[in-house]
């Protein structure tokens, strides 16, 4: 409760200031401050979250955890199996073979990227310059109707299809609330490479002092999206570091 | 004193109800709802200007002539759009060679000067390889012809801007920046008549810079290139002084000038000349750097048209290789002195580009899209994916799924669904007409279309079932002056009769038997102005009689929904009449029209359907070089009209839709993409949700589906999918935190075929939902806090959850009518069958969202499919026996997760008591069991088991929950075998439980170990996943 009231005086504050020219850093700074606060952030060492993804009547259970350090997974359940995905351990990253239900290691440059991402839990933000990213505010744009500021994060170049290209994301932050409310970026690799992917992030609720978002609808832009429905977030969850580790057979 | 009281009293009453409006625009309104580009792609558009990447071979952009740029990232074999936002007509496009993968630049505005051409704005740039643009400046430039970049300083640029084509003006010429596009020096000009159409910088000396300098001049009704002014330019300081280099060129006036330099030797240069004397027009070629010219070549593909091809482009390793855009497209190989055509493809020919690496791969831009070829131009193919149709008009007709029929510049007629299974794709679209396309009609109750080509050359009353065309124009008979029609002839057809037809000339022809016989309506409504009719005298240094600029003809027939005695005629050079004697007598209205400047094109008349006397009228002013919106209202039949245009649209008007039902609900088209008024035109909203900037020709709205389907000259067939809720959108509705708006019946359409064809690089438009909508207006985005969506069955029990829509403005919701997969037991693999949702009968559905604390209801409702033959007793057989083996799937589950515990719980007493006889007797039953009831070896591909009970279950559940028809005596006879073997096993299971495990649970009390500890069912049920 006391959250929400700093929140929404925090809000109020905002609004009155928000004539004001904004720099990228004290909108990121609004943005810990309205979440819960830097310190906690940065304390933060982990998250699990539990979710469904709906798929024209079809349900599927995820839970994806993503911890410090990289390490993270996605878990989908089917039929009371449970099938690992994405899963990095900080070296190796790999998934389970649908049709095998084997673990197989990813290729090499997927891997390389998520090296390059491991320290980007709990947030891109935190210690954006020392990671050597730049941040630019590239003005204020209506993203769906709302005010927001158009923030243009480029992390380290990576490698794709053999390629080294900028990693670049956009962050729409909501211009009185300060929490960003979608991100979108190039698609780099597959068949709609050249397209913009797009994240729409909502329904932002507290836990453990944190806000986080409970809503999110990946997709391409101006195309086909699909919902994730988050049920429960739970932070520094422990899990125990063999179910990041690649499995022998 | 009480006077000013009451009047003060009615201001502040004025201005509080002015402060109480809430005026929404664009994304505020429109949220979800978003445009379904369909295509077509098959036939593709004019692409106008490609781009290599100086050092990356995979990308190549293509700009083009009215569906913006497109960049592709796999070698020209697909290509995605990357400038919806803007402008869409494009001139040309130039990578940073200082900063190939981020710094493009694309100078708007199609210098292929003919007459559908639209316009540009300036000069734009990202700074991220076409993710984001910003305008850089030469708003006024109308024409982009070249962008020329400083190898070394990509903040120095040379700019060659063609001007306007409609009329004078002086942003025109070369200009340069040094500074990244902050100010602009314009750097080469001649007068306001003549414009910049080519620039080449020297690729290894940055300072020597070729111009090509055009005077040109369209009108509605001619065409003129060339002049005194027309010349070749060189510059060797950067732009800091110009030459002529004239050197070998005939004497006299020149046209269109195309210049070329050899990459591997730049003192070779070609360029190619429009002159006075056909003996001298086409090819030639300097070896000292301009200094001088050898005429070599004259041949057809060397001179044709050189409005509209005049590119010259030489092959990067080898100085006589060199091709030229034309009518086929021409390449030589040996300096210029002999040309061959290019291989089969789309004709007209507009840029060519070399692969970078490998000079037998080249990208062709055609008026039927990009062509590439991996064999120096021998054989081509066209890049599949990229709709960039050019709809002169289109219609739709009244059938299930509904077609759209429409004519394309260049491309012919042509007609194609709304939806077809798999998407929209390429084999669903059948052509109509050749030559230009442009207006194609259904009849209303025949299997018959009209189609036309260029000027009305053919009327075409096409038989849909036979494959039959007769051509049925209307003839000059005694007595008449020779037919002018428009290039783009007016066909209408009669809301009244449906075999009456209405075509333009000068007059009014009207058919009232599918184009037999023909009897004229009216007299010459045009001008008749002799000065605007000497076409055979057009085209400069270059005759150019294709009929292009036909005019004084009508252009827009419209024959009133409320009484087809009141019937409308629209001319290219400013008249609307009308008659309401049907024919007899007509009025020329245009004098009533305030601020109209004479003479402006009557691009459309809209007839309404809400008063015999109501009509909208839309005038281009374009083709004056009037860049002006023009939209006029009348409701007594044109003695007074109102301009309904305010300072939210951007870009002259073509055309006009309204509303079946609320009159206050209008779609405008314009050069600049979609707009829309919900209050009359008070205010107007730009459409931009998948609605690219493109030029809007035609708007139709479908009145079963309430679809708007916009005929678009660049970007194809764009549909907004049921408009409805702009017609609830009130004041009251903007008031509301959230409002639901009233949404039509879905259908259970009884269909599940196995959809299209189209490989990944072919373009598939996508269908439209057939799920049912929840929609709902939003007056604030949703951020904080919960917000949930469910839909409920009768009893409130939860059927499925949804993810509701969070954006400001209208949200649609989709629910295709499923519920959530029946739990399926865990096994060693996936039972396939148990994917499968099945569907809830026919019926309403209260729909229960959440938002923070707040609960909103609406409810949902689903038909069946009309069409069915199924009854309602097979239905509710298939239905019923769906959920039987649902439910069987779920008790299987839960079986399969007891003998799971139960084993668990056996593995345990074993690792605490070492083996048991009972124990493990007890395991062997339980296992042998299982091995009946679900797969527990092998893997999900040909490394399959053998089905079990689950499997067997699952595919008969999966094979009737698909389908629609009552389940067959086979699915049923299946069904009793299967049920005979579940029931087996749950008497087994009973078995094992009463004789076994009572043995078991001795040796668990002896040890103190706990017993299995079960959920219950629907415990289970919501936990097990």
């Amino acid at each position: 409760m006391r959250t929400i009231q700093t929140l929404l005086l925090t809000c109020i504050t905002l609004i009155a200031f928000n004539a004001y020219a904004q720099d990228v850093d004290e909108i990121i700074a609004n943005y810990f401050e309205n979440t819960g606060g830097l310190e906690n952030w940065e304390n933060l060492e982990g998250m699990k979250i539990v979710a469904k993804v709906p798929q024209g009547g079809m349900e599927i259970p995820i839970e994806i955890v993503q911890m410090t350090g990289g390490k993270q997974y996605t878990k989908v359940i089917v039929q009371g199996q449970e099938v690992m995905q994405g899963v990095f351990d900080g070296e190796v990253m790999w998934s389970t073979n649908f049709q095998t239900m084997k673990a197989e290691k990813s290729d090499a440059e997927s891997t390389e990227m998520m090296k390059l991402n491991a320290n980007d839990f709990p947030s891109e933000f935190i210690d954006y310059k020392e990671k050597g990213y730049t941040l630019e505010l590239m003005g204020t744009e209506s993203f769906e109707g709302t005010e927001t500021y158009k923030l243009k994060l480029t992390k380290e170049p990576v490698t794709i299809d053999g390629e080294q290209v900028e990693d670049v994301t956009y962050y729409y932050f909501d211009t009185e609330a300060f929490v960003p409310i979608a991100q979108e970026s190039e698609m780099k690799m597959g068949p709609q490479k050249g397209a913009i992917s797009q994240i729409k992030m909502s329904d932002y609720q507290e836990v453990d002092g944190l806000y986080v978002p409970f809503s999110m609808t990946q997709g391409v832009k101006d195309g086909a999206s699909q919902p994730i429905i988050i049920e429960s977030i739970e932070l520094n969850p422990e899990i125990d570091d063999s179910v990041f580790a690649f499995p022998t057979e | 004193m009480k006077k000013s009281l009451i009047l003060g009293g009615l201001l502040v009453l004025a201005s509080f109800s002015f402060a109480q409006e809430i005026v929404l625009s664009g994304d505020e309104i429109f949220g979800d709802m978003k445009a379904r580009q369909i295509g077509p792609a098959l036939m593709s558009g004019r692409i106008t200007d490609l781009e290599a990447h100086p050092v990356n071979d995979r990308i190549i952009y293509a700009g083009t002539a009215g569906g913006g740029v497109w960049k592709s990232n796999n070698g020209g074999a697909s290509f995605t759009p990357i400038f919806d936002d803007y402008i869409q007509s494009i001139g040309a496009v130039a990578v940073d060679p200082t900063d190939p993968d981020n710094t493009v630049w694309v100078g708007t505005g199609e210098i292929w000067t003919r007459n559908s051409t639209s316009i540009g704005d300036g000069l734009y740039k990202s700074i991220d390889g076409g993710v984001n643009w910003s305008k850089i400046g030469l708003e006024n430039s109308e024409r982009i012809s070249a962008i020329e970049i400083h190898p070394e300083d990509g903040n120095t640029l040379y700019v060659g801007s063609m001007g306007t084509l409609w009329g004078p003006n002086e942003e025109r010429g070369v200009y340069k920046t040094s500074d990244g596009g902050a100010t602009w020096e314009r750097i080469l000009y001649v007068d306001e008549n003549t414009g910049c159409s080519d620039l080449v910088m020297d690729p290894k000396n940055p300072d020597i810079l070729y111009a090509a300098m055009w005077e040109y001049r369209r009108t509605a009704w001619s065409f003129s290139s060339g002049g005194n002014q027309s010349a070749l330019y060189k510059s060797t300081d950067g732009g800091a002084n110009w030459e002529k280099i004239h050197n070998g060129f005939p004497e006299g006036q020149l046209g269109r000038i195309a210049i070329g330099v050899a990459p591997s030797n730049p003192d070779i240069l070609y360029c190619v000349l429009e002159s006075e004397e056909d003996k001298d027009k086409g090819l030639y070629r300097s070896e000292d750097a301009g200094a001088s010219w050898s005429h070599l070549n004259n041949d057809f593909g060397l001179v044709v048209r050189p409005f509209y091809f005049s590119r010259i482009v030489v092959d990067p390793k080898d100085p006589n290789v060199v091709v030229k855009g034309g009518l086929f497209g021409s390449i030589s190989r040996d300096g210029g002195k002999t040309f061959k055509n290019l291989g089969n493809m789309h004709a007209d020919i507009h840029d060519i580009v070399f692969d970078i690496k490998n000079s037998d791969r080249m990208y062709v831009a055609t008026d039927g899209g990009v062509y590439r070829t991996w064999d120096g131009g021998t054989t081509m193919e066209i890049v599949a994916n990229i709709p960039v149709s050019q709809f002169y008009h289109i219609s739709v007709d009244n059938e299930t799924p509904y077609n759209i029929y429409g004519g394309l510049q260049d491309n012919g007629s042509w007609y194609g669904p709304s939806r077809s299974p798999g998407g929209i794709e390429a084999r669903d679209w059948n052509v109509v007409g050749v030559g230009d396309g442009f207006r194609v009609l259904r009849h209303r109750t025949k299997r018959v279309l009209y189609s036309e080509m260029q000027g009305a050359e053919n009327i075409w009353r096409y038989d849909m079932d036979k494959n039959q065309n007769k051509s049925i124009q209307p003839l000059p008979v005694k007595g008449d002056p020779k037919l002018r029609f428009n290039w783009n002839a007016p066909m209408e057809l009669s809301p009244s009769n449906p075999d009456r037809l209405y075509v333009g000339s000068q007059f009014v022809h009207v058919s009232d038997d599918m184009g037999n016989s023909w009897r004229k309506i009216s007299p010459d409504l045009t001008t008749n102005d002799p000065a605007k009719q000497q076409q055979e005298a057009s085209g400069g240094l270059s005759v150019d009689n294709s009929g292009a600029e036909n005019h004084c003809t009508i252009f827009t027939i419209a024959e009133s929904p409320v009484n087809p005695d009141v019937i409308w005629a629209g001319t290219d050079d400013g008249n609307v009449q009308v008659t309401r004697d049907g024919g007899k007598t007509w009025q020329n209205t245009t004098p009533n029209i305030e601020g109209l400047p004479k003479n402006t094109w009557c691009y459309h008349i809209e007839a309404s359907v809400h008063g015999e006397g109501t009509a909208y009228a839309v005038f281009d002013g374009h083709t004056q070089n009037d860049m002006n919106t023009y939209v006029y209202k009348t409701t007594d039949f044109g003695q007074n009209w109102k301009s309904i245009v305010t300072e939210d649209i951007y870009g002259f008007a073509r055309n006009i839709q309204e509303d079946y039902e609320k009159e206050d609900l209008l779609f405008l088209g314009t050069e600049a993409g979609l707009y829309i008024t919900i209050n009359g035109g008070k205010n107007w909203s730009k459409f931009t949700n998948n609605m690219p900037s493109t030029a809007v020709h035609y708007i139709e709205l479908q009145k079963q589906t309430s679809d708007i389907v916009v005929g678009t000259h660049g970007r194809g067939i764009i549909i907004i999918d049921d408009i409805s809720p702009l017609r609830e959108i009130d004041q009251e509705v903007l008031a509301k935190d959230v409002h639901f708006f009233q949404t039509k019946p879905a259908m259970f359409v009884e269909e599940n075929g196995f959809g299209g064809t189209s490989t990944e690089m072919e373009y598939v438009g996508p269908n439209p939902s057939r799920s049912a909508k929840i929609m709902y207006y939003l007056k604030k985005r949703h951020i904080f806090g919960k917000m949930t969506m469910s839909v409920l069955d009768d009893e409130g029990n939860e059927l499925i959850e949804l993810a509701p829509g969070k954006s400001k403005g209208i949200n649609i919701v989709t629910w295709n009518g499923r519920i959530k997969q029946p739990k399926t037991a865990k096994g060693k693999t996936f039972s396939y069958g148990g994917f499968t949702s099945p569907r809830v009968p026919a019926g309403t559905y209260k729909v229960v969202m959440t938002k923070g604390k707040e609960t909103y209801e609406t409810q949902v409702t689903f038909e069946n499919d009309p069409n069915s033959v199924i009854t309602t007793a097979e239905r509710k057989s298939n239905h019923e026996t769906t959920m039987k083996l649902y439910d069987m799937s779920q008790d299987l589950a839960y079986l399969v997760y007891q003998i799971d515990e139960f084993m668990a719980k056996l593995d345990e007493i074993s690792k605490t008591t070492g083996d048991s006889k009972v124990v493990q007797a007890t395991s062997d039953q339980l296992n042998t069991l299982k091995e009946k009831l679900v797969i527990t070896t092998g893997d999900n591909y040909v490394g399959s088991a053998e089905p079990q009970l689950r499997e067997k279950l699952g595919k008969l559940y999966s094979k009737v929950a698909s389908g629609f028809e009552a389940p067959n005596a086979s699915e049923m006879e299946n069904l009793a075998l299967l049920e005979g073997q579940f029931n087996e096993a749950m008497a087994e299971f009973d078995s094992i439980q009463k004789k076994s495990w009572s043995k078991v649970q001795k040796v668990m009390a002896k040890n103190n170990i706990a017993n299995v500890a079960l959920m219950d069912f629907p415990e289970f049920l919501e936990k097990y996943k």
